[in-house]
């Protein structure tokens, strides 16, 4: 019993540190701002979890996840090429509202607020994950893997560009670098391995509904990248750790469920804001949240 | 005929709400040039004092608005104070800001729900009362008295910040922050005014809505997406943009279920949202300063 506990944070943990890297690799190392990261995390779910329901193989359902999200990322910084600063904010924000409500109402596909439960195990040519120890050791391989990939791409030549254009974009399109060009590239990586976190989630959870994309999640991946420390790769991860533990620690206190939820989420956004105040550039991080 | 009337009365209902809430948010944006989505859990901290005063003490209920307004007053200068100016003094940029007030809205709402439960409440002022016929449409007393009342508060804020001293100096901070201090504005001054004045158009809001539908915890979320959209569609800056915004987004909700199940009124609203930002981030009459800075 307490071995699937365990397991369960373990897994919830190698899940959210894809989501959470990849959510630094557009919002830290590229500077772009944005707070539509859980509708990507969605779409990959909801891809997935359809997919496999209508019979395709896991395998590929997996890749489709990533593939739309990053499909969907690419459009959303094309269409909000020209918005900077509060404008990019509230245009990716309100992207995620988007997404959310035709999740509750394109019904005839999404069964709207019900959800969709029974999500299957992945089933990798024949091999079913079953089981929380198994369920570990398969996303820890792909967690690994996608993690091993980010840290390619950000600590390469082109890394570097990105976090030039955070810095200086109009130094940087002086040298003749487009930077749009960069920005879209990160954002699509980005939306990329959030879908695949989104759909890794799906199948281990089985079941989703449009209110487990919200604007809690919102809070809960900024927390968790603020408090690592933005750009840096490490904080991410560590933040992961900090922040799906946390709450854990109120299942100690001997509470209702139904002030359990609220108490967590009032945790999650008093860290916030916390951070926010008293400690900006978290425990890693090199630069400011501008 | 009667269909497209009613669509016209439900349209101007939902725009008066949305505009009280969207000119105390776009007040406190043009004064202060950041994003306080709070601004929502405002009208929702309004509604449930209203509850708490007039529905659990049973309170009269003009005496308890009246405390309502200024406690949604308070709570928002308070806000401003203990979380958004510190942060100014650190020289947090405005998108830190705008997360904080994200996180300020989550914390006030699961506040509330901690404290009053999740299950809607109403403050039962008015049994329902059956609507009036209007040429074929139906409309309550109580709606008349919420587009009257708006109308009422918005000619009034206009007059304020056109004719009264602080409302010059207001106009002259969001015009011009530096230029503003030099002729000596105390700027944090009239930034008390703007959150105490747009907290107490939010308070407004919250009791009428309050008065018409139910309240739950989380209404401040849906209500500051409302508002801020009809805010970027009239234009962030301008507070009569902003109304006039919020009852263009009113109206187009509410003829889009003309085409659409009404579920998807949210969508609607978003994907005018994005429209905006993406087309037309001024508004329709807004000023172009600021937006792609």
């Amino acid at each position: 019993m307490i071995e699937n506990y365990i397991l369960h944070i373990l897994i919830l943990m190698s899940i959210y540190s894809i989501f959470a890297v990849s959510y630094n690799v557009a919002l830290g190392y590229a500077g772009l701002l944005n707070l539509g990261h859980v509708a990507f995390f969605g779409l990959g779910a909801y891809t997935s979890a359809l997919l496999t329901k209508a019979g395709v193989p896991f395998v590929v359902a997996f890749i489709c996840a990533g593939v739309i999200a990053a499909v969907f990322g690419y459009l959303l910084v094309y269409l909000t090429r020209e918005l900077k600063g509060d404008y990019l904010v509230l245009a990716t924000l309100g992207f995620s509202f988007v997404f959310t409500s035709l999740m509750l109402n394109w019904r005839w596909l999404t069964r709207g607020p019900l959800g969709l439960p029974g999500i299957a195990k992945p089933n990798i040519f024949g091999l079913v994950i079953k089981g929380n120890l198994m369920y570990f050791i398969f996303v820890l391989i792909i967690a690994a893997i996608c993690l091993y990939i980010m840290w390619r791409i950000v600590s390469s030549p082109f890394g570097r560009l990105l976090e030039a254009t955070r810095d200086d974009e109009l130094g940087l399109r002086v040298l003749g670098k487009n930077t749009f060009n960069l920005k879209a590239k990160a954002m699509t990586v980005s939306a990329f391995f959030a879908g695949l976190a989104g759909s890794l989630f799906a199948h281990y959870i089985s079941y989703i509904d449009p209110g487990t994309f919200y604007i809690m999640e919102i809070i809960l991946i900024l927390s968790i990248v603020i408090i690592g420390g933005v750009a840096s790769f490490k904080g991410s991860i560590v933040g992961t750790i900090i922040l799906i533990l946390l709450p854990e620690l109120l299942r100690f206190l001997s509470i209702s469920s139904s002030i359990l939820g609220p108490l967590r989420q009032m945790l999650y956004a008093v860290v916030l804001l916390g951070l926010l105040m008293y400690r900006p550039r978290g425990i890693f991080g090199r630069v400011d949240l501008e | 005929m009667a269909a497209l009337l009613q669509f016209t009365i439900n349209g101007l209902i939902a725009g008066s709400i949305y505009a009280l809430v969207a000119s105390g948010f776009s007040l406190i944006y043009s004064t202060n040039r950041f994003m306080h989505l709070a601004h929502g859990a405002t009208v929702a901290v309004g509604g449930y004092i209203l509850f708490t005063l007039f529905s659990l003490l049973g309170w009269p209920f003009f005496a308890s608005a009246f405390l309502t307004l200024i406690f949604t007053g308070i709570f928002g200068v308070g806000l401003f104070r203990f979380v958004y100016l510190p942060l100014q003094n650190k020289k947090a940029s405005n998108v830190v800001l705008l997360i904080a007030s994200i996180a300020l809205l989550i914390l006030v709402a699961n506040s509330i729900q901690l404290i009053f439960g999740a299950t809607v409440k109403s403050i039962g002022l008015i049994t329902v009362s059956k609507g009036l016929n209007f040429y074929g449409a139906a409309i309550t007393p109580l709606q008349i008295i919420i587009i009257g009342v708006s109308i009422v508060i918005f000619v009034a804020l206009y007059v304020f910040m056109k004719k009264t001293k602080l409302g010059r100096n207001m106009r002259a901070v969001a015009d011009n922050k530096e230029l503003a201090s030099v002729v000596g504005i105390n700027q944090i001054r009239v930034a008390d005014w703007s959150f105490f004045l747009g907290s107490v158009l939010a308070g407004i809001g919250g009791i009428l809505i309050g008065l018409e539908q139910n309240i739950f915890p989380d209404m401040g979320t849906m209500l500051i997406i409302r508002g801020f959209t009809g805010a970027v569609v009239g234009g962030i800056t301008s507070v009569p943009g902003a109304v006039v915004g919020s009852y263009l987004l009113g109206l187009i909700e509410n003829y889009g279920i003309w085409f659409l199940p009404s579920g998807y009124k949210d969508a609607i609203a978003f994907l005018v949202l994005l429209i905006f930002l993406v087309f037309k981030p001024t508004g329709l009459f807004g000023l172009s300063k600021g937006v792609k800075q």
